[in-house]
C-alpha cells in the first residue's frame, strides 16, 4: 500500500468514526461515489471494525475471583502476624494437614520415647507423609500461579529451620529456578532464606543467582545473600556487573553486595 | 458504607491500599478484572492462561503497591502492571512469543458460543487475523476497538503521544482489513 492509499484508508476510517468535519466528509463521500477502490475499501474496513465493536466481552471463571480472594486473605493475615500464613476455604485441607504434621511431630515424639502403640506412630508418620505430599502437589500446580505460591507458602510453614526436609527443599529451589512466575520465584526465595544455615542451600542460592534473568530475583537473591554474609557469592556479583544484559538497579545491588562483603 | 465506598474513585481505593488497607483492593479487584482478563485473553488468544495472568496483575498491584504514585491514574497504572506481566510470561517462557499462535485452534479456544453462525464465522475469521498481527498491533486494536478506549488514554498507558497512537492503529487497521479478506477467500 502506498502513501497515498494509507492516507485515504485513514480518511476513512475516521469517517468511518465520525471524526471528520463537514469539508473532510463530504469530500470523502464523494471519493466514495466516484472511486469503486474506494468504496471498496470503505466496506471491508466497516466490516472488521462492526465485529470488533460488537464482539462479546469474555468472562472469567469463578476460579480467578476465588484465587484473589484467598491471596488477599493471606496477604492481609501477613499484614497483621508476618510471616503467618492464612488458608482460605480450599486450604483447610492443607492446614489442618500441616496443623496433624505439628501436633503430630511432638505426640510422635513422646510415644516413641514411651515405645508403645506402635500403630497410631505409623498412623502419625503416613499423616506427615500426606501433608508433605499436599505441599508438594500444590507446588506443582502448572494452572495456577497463586495456588503455587500459597504451596510455597504452605512449605515454608510446615518445616522447622533447624530441620529441613530435602525433598521440601528440592522443590522450593525447583521453584526458585523454573517457576514461570516471578512472584513465586520471589516467594521461594524468601521460604529458602529460612535455612540458608544449611550448606547445601547456601550453595543453590549462589548457583541460581548466577543463573536467574529476573531481575527482581537477582536483587532478592543478592541481598539474601550479602546479608548471611556469604563470601563465595563475590565470583557471581563480578559477573553480573561484567554482564552487558544486566539491568543497572541489579549492577547497583551486585556493586554494594562486593562493597559490604569486603 | 458500601454505597460511600462505591462512589471512591479508583485512585482513592488505591491510596488506601498503599497504605495498608488491603480490603479495598477487592473493590478494585471488582471494578478491573473482567476489562483486565479481556484485554490478556485478547493478547494471549489463551483464556487459561489469560486468567492466570490476571492473578498475576493483581497479585503485583498489591504486592507492589508502594510503588503506585499518587497523583497517577489508576486505569493507566494496571494497564502498564499488565502489560508488563505479559511481556514478563513471553521473557520467561523464551522464544515461545506469543507471534505464533495456531491460528486453525486458536479460534475455538478463546470463544464460547455465538448467537448466530454468521456472527461465530466472522469473530472466527477476526480472531485468526488478530493473531496474525504482531503484539504491538494486536494490543492498539484491543485497547482501541475491544476495550473502546481514547487515543489519549492508549497514549498514557503506551507513554507516548495521541498522534502516534493513531497512526499506529490505523494502520494495525489497515493490517488487520488486509489478513481479514485474505482468510476470507481461502
Amino acid at each position: 500500500m502506498n502513501m497515498e492509499q494509507e492516507k485515504l484508508a485513514s480518511r476513512i476510517i475516521d469517517y468511518i468514526g465520525g471524526k471528520l468535519n463537514e469539508t473532510d466528509k463530504q469530500l470523502i463521500e464523494q471519493e466514495l461515489v466516484k472511486s469503486s477502490e474506494a468504496y471498496k475499501l470503505y466496506e471491508q474496513l466497516k466490516e472488521v471494525m462492526q465485529v470488533m465493536d460488537s464482539s462479546k466481552e469474555l468472562e472469567p471463571s469463578a476460579k480467578l475471583r476465588n484465587d484473589f480472594e484467598a491471596f488477599l486473605r493471606a496477604e492481609t493475615e501477613q499484614g497483621k502476624k508476618s510471616k503467618t500464613v492464612f488458608f482460605s476455604t480450599t486450604w483447610y485441607k492443607v492446614a489442618a494437614a500441616v496443623a496433624l504434621l505439628l501436633v503430630g511431630g511432638g505426640t510422635g515424639y513422646w510415644i516413641s520415647q514411651q515405645n508403645r502403640q506402635q500403630n497410631e506412630l505409623m498412623a502419625l508418620q503416613k499423616e506427615i507423609e500426606e501433608t508433605r505430599r499436599l505441599v508438594l502437589a500444590q507446588m506443582n500446580n502448572d494452572q495456577s500461579a497463586s495456588q503455587r505460591m500459597l504451596g510455597v507458602m504452605a512449605a515454608y510453614e510446615s518445616v522447622q529451620a533447624n530441620k529441613p526436609d530435602d525433598e521440601i527443599v528440592e522443590a522450593l529451589v525447583t521453584s526458585m529456578n523454573t517457576d514461570s512466575n516471578s512472584n513465586v520465584r520471589l516467594a521461594a526465595v524468601e521460604a529458602l532464606s529460612k535455612f540458608a544455615a544449611e550448606e547445601k542451600v547456601r550453595k543453590a542460592l549462589i548457583e541460581s543467582l548466577s543463573k536467574q534473568k529476573d531481575p527482581v530475583v537477582q536483587i532478592a537473591l543478592i541481598q539474601l545473600l550479602v546479608q548471611i554474609k556469604e563470601k563465595d557469592v563475590m565470583k557471581s556479583l563480578k559477573q553480573i556487573i561484567d554482564d552487558e544484559q544486566s539491568l543497572p538497579a541489579v549492577k547497583d545491588e551486585a556493586h554494594a553486595g562486593i562493597f559490604k562483603l569486603s | 458504607m458500601t454505597k460511600s465506598i462505591d462512589l471512591m474513585s479508583d485512585e482513592t481505593l488505591m491510596e488506601a491500599v498503599k497504605n495498608g488497607n488491603l480490603q479495598q483492593a477487592s473493590v478494585l479487584f471488582d471494578r478491573y478484572n473482567k476489562r483486565i482478563f479481556n484485554f490478556l485473553a485478547r493478547m494471549t488468544m489463551d483464556r487459561d492462561l489469560a486468567e492466570d495472568l490476571t492473578q498475576n496483575v493483581f497479585l503485583r498491584i498489591i504486592k507492589y503497591r508502594g510503588s503506585y504514585r499518587e497523583g497517577m491514574r489508576f486505569q493507566s497504572w494496571i494497564y502498564q502492571v499488565a502489560r508488563n506481566v505479559f511481556s514478563d510470561h513471553y521473557q520467561v517462557a523464551k522464544n515461545k512469543t506469543s507471534g505464533f499462535v495456531d491460528v486453525e485452534k486458536m479460534g475455538d479456544t478463546i470463544m464460547d458460543s455465538y448467537e448466530s453462525h454468521e456472527q461465530d464465522e466472522r469473530e472466527k475469521l477476526l480472531h485468526k487475523s488478530l493473531a496474525m498481527l504482531n503484539d504491538e498491533q494486536r494490543e492498539l486494536l484491543v485497547l482501541t476497538r475491544f476495550q473502546q478506549m481514547k487515543y489519549e488514554e492508549v497514549a498514557v498507558i503506551m507513554d507516548t503521544t495521541v498522534a502516534n497512537v493513531k497512526v499506529r492503529v490505523h494502520r494495525a487497521l489497515q493490517k488487520l482489513r488486509e489478513h481479514y479478506f485474505q482468510l476470507e477467500r481461502i
